[in-house]
């Protein structure tokens, strides 16, 4: 195969300018990597997802009640709309294991008499269902088993209902209902000290005394049923048996913070890849421009020997996409790469039985497709210049470069010295590329800015909603509401130093249009333990009547202090009242809103009642509180708050290390690519000046101090416009991490931005050490013997 | 002048040999050679003689491979790269054929960038007034001609008051018109500072205006003619 001459010079070009092609193609292949990692590990968690709810019938709508009889259940499943139904008993024990001393929850949930046919299906990975028959056998959660070792054959201790138990392992498996596992009261998942434990229905109706009766119905609908609609029937149903209201899929934890890691994925797929693919675009075109100026002669020469300009229009345009192949291979394995990290990352933190890692061919069109042309785009407006360059010009050398008079009088103003000034036209010449090469530089900083602040954010959340909001050491909740007194039964127990009563009540508050529903928290007047703060993170007292908002949850109803919202309440004798929104707090965590214990139990009307206690622990005592805590038989769950810390750190370190490091390299990428071609270009157009400087008795460092210098003022340009931009990526990564979950704080500190530029500083230094070298070998006596 | 008097280069066997693959070429063969302060010689010689090897290597541009080559009290075939800036930033200006100024740089700035760098400098002015460029100072090279960009060059060569003058074909890239404002102005200089100056040409017109003109030839000087009556500038056309 004979390959034509333009051709062989493109490949020649390619090898010969290696260094600058492979900075662009590492630009360009972060640009793939981050479209396929985001677009792939989008797809896949939401195929997986998909295919796992419907493999095993995850359902579409949740209740609880405190005790419906099963004869309900054929009134549910006749409501218009619902396809399938299922009646079970889902209730909340304490773990009672050897190998923790830490208070720890298990979720019993009952299996139907047909697991084959339910809905919420699990997939068992090990052992067997339990004998419908038995009243001991147990199937656990995957997550937990592992964190305990736990393995079919394996005895579990638990409380259930205030009874030690004894359990016996037949089986590990997976639900789609617990695929993001969050034990009551926690803040991330922790298998160590929350586990799902399936039960035949009949051990659960004995030790809950539920015979005949359920306290949870799953519904699947039918398609294009409306789930409004079949909701509110199956409140209708439920209420006079204690049903608080019924939610859909987006309200079921698990669902929903898979929705929010999808959000997530979405927003990183919108911001990272067009940012790597400007930046390309515009090295593309600046190092374009100089070849091709470089090249004006064997342009003039191909033109006047009978090439067309087209001709030669498309040699530039096929090295370039040359470029683009590289960097798209480049993309495409380390996309692949990378994504098999994060589905590895997805399938440690959430539980499926499997992963799709989604190989859809059309997004490796795409990304390749849209990256090449970001290249060719990138190269079209310096390829312009050779279709206009007449033949008989472009042989001829050009013109020396013109400066004209109305370059800045800044020099003199400032008594510049004279290779300052150089530096300074030479910036001024090309404006062009000196914007588009701070605006590169910019973008490195601004991606580390908009990646890194999250550290600082999440200290702030921690210090915000730990230690100066819920300031306790441990909270214990009740089964059901007990009365005033169990606060003085707690101040008895051991280690308890300050016992401090709450009540929890769901609630739907409503404002004009807007309502949410959550669980309205009754506080103490003036509570220590647990505090609610206003924005300035002031605590505030719970006022005598009226509630205290989140400022969530104020924004999500569209309320403001001084509005009246109102209030249903799903149980006991279910009343409505209207309240004045007294004040907005600050809060991270969920949808919040408090409002005095008193007045809650007067609307309530049923005498004074607490759902739990927020405790002081004596440190010394710890041991004896737990155990003590555990055996009360009136314990539903108990949480600690250092472990809580201490896990939502550890999670968060893990994922958030690993995203920082993937961000620092890709920021990296960006400015050792943009740094080094500008250095580069920069270098070949003076690099005969700075031939002469050497010649005229200028030392090497002088003489790379006028590169460098030029290189400094970019880099040092970028800086202030990099944290802006990183400033405004990262607000509006927050508005799109934000949900009914939890919103997180924008929290950016001095260290932060420190920490971008010192990185950035970094990467332009390694750029410049690679190019000194080129200026140490300035052939003097070369320059002199030519013309430019 | 009188050689030996108040000798300022001394060059004694010195010789290049430029390897380039397996071939070795000779560009220097033993050059013996000597310049007393305020000399001006002309060296002449066919592309490949070695004079421009010869200049760059007094200039401090290049390294000898054998022999020694002295300016005053310094070894230049001694001195490693930093000595030979030092030199050639202390004591020698070039003048080019392509005039190597910095477009980005006005005239009067050209000539500034030497004067910040120089122990003891002129006025940037003054250099340029000595050329006669006073008028032209605030242009860039873009807006001169050749020959005011040539005698820019000459003006940031003198500008450090140096003792050596080193021009490798100042006149090579203009007309005889300019040619001859050029050469006035490196006799005027001469004459005026003192340096030696050491003037490389193709063209054989010009050595009427030295006080010494060697020749070089296949790496070796060739010819030695000492002028005594020397021409103006003016007094010579090609």
């Amino acid at each position: 195969m004979v390959i034509s001459p333009l051709h062989r010079k493109a490949l020649r070009d390619l090898r010969r300018l290696w260094a600058q092609v492979l900075a662009i193609a590492l630009v360009l292949a972060a640009g793939v990597a981050t479209m396929i990692l985001g677009n792939g590990a989008y797809a896949s968690l939401f195929e997986t997802r998909a295919r796992y709810y419907e493999a095993n019938r995850f359902a579409d709508v949740f209740a609880d009640v405190t005790r419906a009889p099963r004869a309900l259940m054929g009134e549910i499943e006749a409501i218009d709309g619902v396809l399938a139904a299922e009646a079970r008993i889902v209730k909340l024990g304490l773990l009672d294991l050897a190998d923790m001393a830490e208070p720890g929850s298990v979720l019993f949930v009952s299996l139907p008499e047909n697991a084959e046919v339910g809905l919420n299906r699990l997939h068992l990975r090990q052992g067997r269902l339990p004998d419908p028959q038995s009243s001991d056998e147990v199937v656990i959660s995957e997550g937990f088993a592992a964190a305990h070792r736990l393995r079919p054959g394996a005895p579990l201790g638990v409380l259930m209902n205030g009874q030690r138990l004894e359990l016996l392992v037949t089986g590990i498996a997976l639900s789609p209902e617990f695929v993001y596992a969050l034990g009551p009261g926690e803040m991330m998942p922790d298998p160590r000290r929350f586990g799902v434990a399936w039960l035949p229905r009949a051990s659960l109706e004995a030790a809950f005394d539920l015979e005949g009766a359920f306290s949870n119905v799953v519904l699947k609908l039918a398609p294009g049923a409306s789930q409004d609609r079949v909701i509110a029937a199956l409140d209708r149903l439920t209420a006079p048996y204690g049903g608080i209201g019924a939610t859909g899929r987006s309200d079921q934890i698990s669902h929903a913070f898979l929705d929010a890691e999808l959000k997530q994925l979405s927003a990183m797929v919108k911001v990272l890849p067009p940012i790597f693919l400007l930046v390309a675009a515009m090295l593309v075109n600046m190092t374009l421009s100089r070849l091709i100026t470089l090249e004006r002669e064997q342009i003039g020469l191909l033109k006047a020997i009978g090439y067309s300009a087209r001709a030669i229009a498309l040699h530039y345009v096929e090295f370039v996409l040359l470029i683009a192949v590289l960097g798209i291979a480049i993309g495409l394995m380390a996309g692949a790469w990378l994504g098999m990290g994060l589905a590895q990352m997805y399938a440690h933190f959430f539980s499926f039985p499997f992963l799709v890692f989604t190989r859809d061919p059309q997004i490796y069109v795409i990304a390749s497709g849209i990256t090449a042309a970001a290249a060719v785009g990138g190269a079209i407006y310096a390829v312009r210049a050779v279709l206009t360059l007449p033949p008989a010009v472009a042989m001829a050398p050009p013109a020396p470069a013109d400066y004209r008079r109305r370059q800045s009088r800044l020099p003199h103003v400032f008594a510049m010295r004279q290779t300052s000034v150089m530096i300074a036209r030479h910036l001024f010449r090309w404006p062009f590329r000196t914007l588009s090469s701070t605006f590169g530089i910019a973008m490195s900083v601004a991606i580390l800015v908009a990646s890194l602040w999250s550290f600082g954010s999440i200290n702030h959340m921690i210090d915000v909603t730990f230690f100066r909001a819920e300031r306790h050491d441990a909270q214990v909740v009740f089964g059901s509401p007990e009365p005033l007194r169990a606060v003085y039964a707690a101040r008895q127990m051991p280690g308890v130093m300050v016992a401090e009563p709450f009540r929890l009540v769901a609630a739907r508050i409503s404002h004009r249009n807007l309502s949410k529903r959550l669980a309205l928290i009754g506080k103490i007047e003036d509570p220590r333990l647990s505090r609610v703060l206003d924005p300035a993170l002031r605590p505030m007292t719970m006022p005598e009547a009226g509630l205290v908002l989140s400022a969530a949850l104020a924004e999500a109803l569209n309320v403001r202090a001084g509005d009246t919202v109102t209030v249903e309440f799903p149980e006991g004798r279910r009343p409505t009242v209207s309240l004045p929104v007294s004040g907005i707090s600050l809060g991270y965590v969920g949808l919040g809103a408090a409002i005095d214990i008193t007045a809650l139990n007067r609307t309530m009307g049923e005498g004074a009642l607490i759902s739990g206690l927020n405790l002081q622990i004596d440190a010394a005592a710890q041991a004896d509180f737990f155990a003590a805590a555990k055996s009360t038989p009136k314990t539903e769950f108990v949480t600690v708050t250092a472990l809580t810390i201490s896990r939502f750190k550890q999670t968060l370190a893990e994922n958030i290390t690993v995203m920082i490091t993937v961000y620092v390299i890709l920021a990296a990428i960006i400015a050792v690519g943009v740094v080094y071609n500008f250095t580069r270009i920069s270098l070949s157009e003076q690099g005969r000046e700075l031939a002469s400087l050497r010649v005229l008795g200028f030392t090497r460092a002088e003489v790379a101090g006028v590169l460098f210098g030029e290189l400094a003022a970019v880099v040092l340009l970028a800086q202030p416009l990099g944290w802006l931009i990183g400033y405004a990526i990262g607000v509006s990564m927050v508005a799109a991490f934000s949900s009914d979950l939890y919103r997180v704080p924008f929290v950016v500190g001095r260290e932060v931005y420190a920490t971008a530029s010192l990185v950035v500083f970094a990467a332009a230094l390694a750029s410049a050490v690679a190019i000194r070298a080129r200026i140490n070998t300035l052939d003097m006596i070369e320059v002199l013997k030519t013309r430019e | 002048m009188v050689a030996g008097a108040d000798i300022v280069f001394r060059a004694k066997g010195l010789t290049k040999v430029y390897r380039i693959g397996e071939l070795e070429v000779h560009a220097l063969r033993g050059v013996d050679f000597q310049a007393s302060r305020g000399e001006f010689i002309v060296i002449l010689g066919p592309s490949g003689s070695g004079k421009s090897t010869f200049l760059n290597i007094v200039g401090g541009l290049d390294a000898a491979t054998a022999g020694e080559a002295w300016f005053e009290d310094h070894q230049l075939t001694a001195l490693d790269e930093r000595g030979l800036t030092q030199y050639r930033r202390d004591h020698v200006g070039f003048v080019f054929q392509f005039y190597n100024l910095v477009p980005s740089l006005t005239a009067r700035e050209n000539v500034q960038l030497v004067t910040e760098i120089a122990r003891h400098p002129m006025k940037a002015d003054d250099a340029l007034a000595l050329v006669g460029l006073s008028e032209r100072r605030d242009h860039f090279p873009a807006q001169l001609s050749g020959g005011e960009q040539q005698r820019v060059a000459i003006a940031r060569a003198i500008a450090k008051n140096p003792e050596v003058l080193l021009c490798d074909e100042p006149t090579g890239a203009l007309d005889s018109a300019t040619g001859i404002k050029v050469l006035e102005s490196l006799t005027l200089v001469n004459r005026t500072i003192g340096a030696t100056t050491l003037v490389i040409t193709h063209n054989a017109a010009i050595r009427d205006i030295a006080d010494r003109v060697l020749r070089f030839a296949d790496g070796q000087i060739v010819e030695e003619t000492v002028n005594t009556t020397k021409k103006n500038p003016s007094e010579v056309t090609w």
